[in-house]
């Protein structure tokens, strides 16, 4: 075996580890969370309900979102489009009380939002961060005015549970997950428009010496984000056919640690994945779930995000390093 | 003889299985400019970043100025006397030319918790001046600099700390001829003070004139070390890649040669002060040259020619009259462009060799122009690594790990690949060895026999001369001079109209 083989050999060995890392992570949060719960008593039939249902939605509209992270681009009012297109949604089933002009309503609503961050983006050049900061306090106003307005400060609104009560069943959300996950694979990894995002995200500059445009990829994938949220929403509402203004809420933020738990790096480019949003999506929900078993007291929910943040910057070390010992001086 | 300024012994570093160094010696005398020479990869850049505190090695010992030596960072290699040029970009773009130059000695402008503005600007003008930046503002955002002002920058860096020994790495594959001279003379005051310089370069050419010792490196190793009374070119050669380059170097033929057919046209090219009224016609099978001053106008008539500048005035067709609008309307028309500044314009790094070849040849194997599929896409890539035999661990390998030559080879196959009938090359052997240089010669030959037409844009005239079947010289932005390949296209008769 020659120096290259060699390299070639430690090189994939490498690899092949930061890739099956997050699923190993994955599994062994899933483990830990079936002893936990059996240890102390309680239904595990329930907790997986609890975590699935949870899951699911993060890890569809982290799915969508990976399409903007891979840019090396960051959305941080994703969970506030939930929020509002939710709402829309609910006001529109209970003016018109059509399941169709809702889920119409709900993702125009999404695609809209994520369309409008990025037509602002590149049509007044303004870092797409800014305009999602914006967006994301200007959307969760609008939706909590909604919300007040139409369901009192304390109730939120809602649509009638039996028209969502046929779809909240595990099966109608794994094929929905599947198939959105299926498209957004499919146009990511064999389609032009994954690649060539992949290359932006990467290195913008070569990239438009290469004859990619950024408006046109930076709508493409917004436009995908939209679909996300849109379903995220969606499933939101039949879990919980109730909106109020803390719904979705954490989700922006949730996406950003869920997308590094799955082994993608958070400044998007080659590495990007879209699997990193599903298997992240889990891990993070199953780890909230975990974190809030074991730190059983008032204080648990602030606990586990602390404890959540410092996972969170131990993996982003981590995959630092790997990144770090890859380059050697010419 | 004197006693050593700067004394490596056994010096050892791996990086992953790779062996960068393996036991090297190096020693350099005060009043010495000694330079360092090797194919990419050599070791070259590593053995001098941990002389200059960028990194640590494995295993070895130095002394410098007589004491132990092993600094913990550049800043504290600095401040001891030990100054080093990096061979990529070593400045900060977001802040002021004058921070920069001062960056980890800003501390010397404090009166309390302020800095004294006027006296860092003052400090900052006058090694400006020295490194021949005269008229460029200090207080200028380091940002706003091109690629050679930049460097220059960085040069001014190193002076104003008066360091005992000036480490150059390849920096003057960034500069222009003037920028190279200013260069060479900071070096020559170096010698006169009794202070030393390491240079590192892949131009043979202007080691021999500018070093007193030259030591050589191959794949790791220490090679020969030559006196200057010992100089030959051809021995150095031998010595570097450890064979006799095989075939020409440059092109054997001494006549213009082309087709009729027009293959790409540029009229009355202007925009702004860079280029003015440029005109221009390139045939199939024919290798343009553009040479002149770095500031000439001529990187910005590459991009134009590319559609990646749009130009106030004039246009750019092809040979079928279409218009060059966009870089994606010229890489539909088969034009590619090999950017000057390679790790930023050229390559993603964070990528695979895959990545970087096949995001431009999609056309070439993506199914109904759409569709990519993963064996069409690897057996694309791994025609391209064959045809110009890149050094790799694989079409996964990530290209930062490569080195220079190769990292050139990725690019070059990134435009050849989708089968580009123009190429616009700017500074296509920047920072390439010999070896390199000539397998990019000798493709430029046979693209040319198979009626590719190509724009070569360089700063190294005795390329433009060897390659070119004609040569357009530029100066202010302007077209001064067109030579046709022959006796009569020598670098005293090109000079006159660059300068």
């Amino acid at each position: 075996m020659d120096k290259n083989d060699k390299l070639a050999v430690s090189y994939r060995r490498r690899q092949t580890l930061i890739t099956v890392l997050p699923f190993l992570a994955l599994a062994g949060l899933f483990g830990a969370l079936c002893a936990i719960v059996t240890a102390k008593g309680y239904r595990l039939d329930m907790y997986l309900k609890i975590v699935f249902n949870e899951g699911v939605v993060l890890a569809i509209v982290a799915t969508g979102a990976v399409f903007i992270y891979t840019l090396g681009s960051f959305d941080i009012s994703l969970g506030a489009s939930t929020l509002f297109s939710a709402t829309l949604g609910v006001l529109t089933y209970n003016a018109t009380e059509s399941l169709p002009l809702m889920l119409l309503v709900i993702f125009a609503v999404a695609v809209g939002c994520s369309l409008f961050s990025s037509v602002l983006a590149s049509v007044f050049h303004i870092p797409v961060f800014v305009t999602t900061v914006a967006m994301m306090s200007v959307l969760s106003a609008v939706a909590a005015q909604l919300i007040t307005t139409y369901g009192g400060a304390l109730g939120g609104i809602s649509i009638p549970s039996e028209v969502v009560k046929p779809l909240d069943k595990p099966l109608f959300k794994i094929i929905v997950l599947v198939v959105f996950s299926a498209l957004c694979i499919f146009v990511f990894n064999y389609t032009k428009i994954g690649r060539r995002q992949k290359f932006l995200g990467g290195n913008p500059v070569c990239a438009q010496l290469t004859g990619i445009s950024l408006n046109k990829y930076a709508i493409i994938a917004f436009v995908m984000a939209g679909l996300g949220v849109g379903i995220g929403a969606f499933l939101t509402l039949v879990y919980t056919p109730s909106v109020t203004t803390t719904t979705a809420g954490s989700i922006g933020m949730n996406i950003i640690v869920a997308i590094v738990f799955g082994g993608m790096p958070i400044s998007g480019g080659a590495r990007s994945r879209i699997y990193a949003a599903l298997v992240g999506g889990f891990s993070y929900i199953l780890l909230n779930n975990i974190l809030m078993l074991l730190v059983d007291s008032n204080a648990g929910y602030g606990i586990s995000q602390i404890i959540s943040a410092v996972f969170f910057l131990v993996v982003v070390f981590v995959t630092g390093i790997n990144y770090r010992t890859q380059i050697l001086p010419r | 003889m004197a006693k050593p300024i700067l004394e490596m012994k056994g010096m050892c570093k791996r990086f992953g299985s790779t062996v960068a160094l393996d036991k090297v010696d190096l020693t350099v005398y005060p009043g010495e400019i000694r330079g360092l020479i090797g194919e990419n990869g050599s070791g070259k850049s590593t053995i001098s970043s941990i002389a200059a505190g960028m990194q640590k090695a494995d295993s070895g010992e130095m002394v410098f100025k007589g004491q132990r030596w092993n600094p913990a960072s550049m800043v504290e290699a600095l401040e001891q006397g030990f100054g080093m040029i990096v061979q990529e970009q070593g400045t900060v773009p977001g802040i002021s030319i004058a921070e920069n130059i001062f960056l980890g000695g800003i501390s010397q402008f404090a009166h309390g918790p302020f800095i004294d503005r006027k006296k860092l600007m003052a400090a900052a003008r006058q090694v400006l001046d020295r490194v021949g930046m005269d008229s460029v503002d200090p207080a200028l955002p380091m940002g706003l600099l091109d690629m050679q002002d930049r460097k220059l920058v960085e040069i001014a860096k190193v002076i104003a700390r008066a360091p005992d020994i000036f480490v150059v790495d390849e920096t003057t594959t960034a500069l222009s001829q003037i920028g190279r001279e200013k260069i060479y003379e900071l070096m020559r005051e170096q010698k006169a003070a009794d202070k030393s310089v390491l240079f590192i370069s892949h131009d043979l050419d202007e080691l021999l004139a500018t070093c007193d010792t030259l030591t050589v490196l191959r794949d790791g190793k220490l090679g020969r070390s030559f006196t200057k009374d010992e100089f030959d070119p051809d021995l150095i050669r031998t010595s570097m890649i450890g064979r006799e380059l095989q075939g020409d170097y440059y092109r054997s033929d001494t006549q213009a040669t082309c087709r009729k057919e027009i293959a790409l046209r540029a009229e009355h090219l202007t925009a702004g002060q860079a280029v003015q009224d440029v005109s221009l016609a390139v045939h199939k099978g024919e290798i343009v040259g553009v040479g002149g001053l770095s500031q000439c106008g001529m990187h910005d008539l590459g991009k134009i020619l590319f559609g990646a500048i749009k130009p106030d005035a004039g246009s750019v067709t092809t040979g079928s009259g279409a218009a060059i609008t966009s870089e994606a309307v010229a890489m539909k028309q088969g034009i590619g462009y090999v950017a000057k500044d390679r790790d930023v314009e050229s390559l993603c790094l964070s990528a695979s060799i895959q990545d970087n070849i096949a995001v431009a040849g999609m056309e070439r194997y993506a199914v109904h122009d759409f569709l990519i599929l993963g064996g069409r896409e690897r057996k694309y890539v791994d025609q391209q690594i064959g045809e110009l035999s890149i050094k790799c661990a694989g079409r996964d390998q990530q290209v930062s790990q490569l080195s220079g030559g190769n990292k050139q080879k990725v690019v070059f196959d990134k435009w050849i690949g989708r089968g580009s009938d123009v190429l616009i090359l700017d500074c296509p052997t920047r920072g390439v060895d010999i070896g390199v240089k000539q397998a990019m010669y000798q493709l430029m030959v046979r693209l040319k026999g198979e009626g590719k037409s190509i724009v070569m844009i360089s700063e190294e005239m005795p390329e433009l001369i060897g390659m070119c079947d004609r040569l357009v010289v530029m100066k202010d932005g302007r077209v001064t001079k067109e030579f046709t390949r022959g006796p009569e296209m020598t670098d005293t008769e090109i000079i006159k109209y660059m300068i």
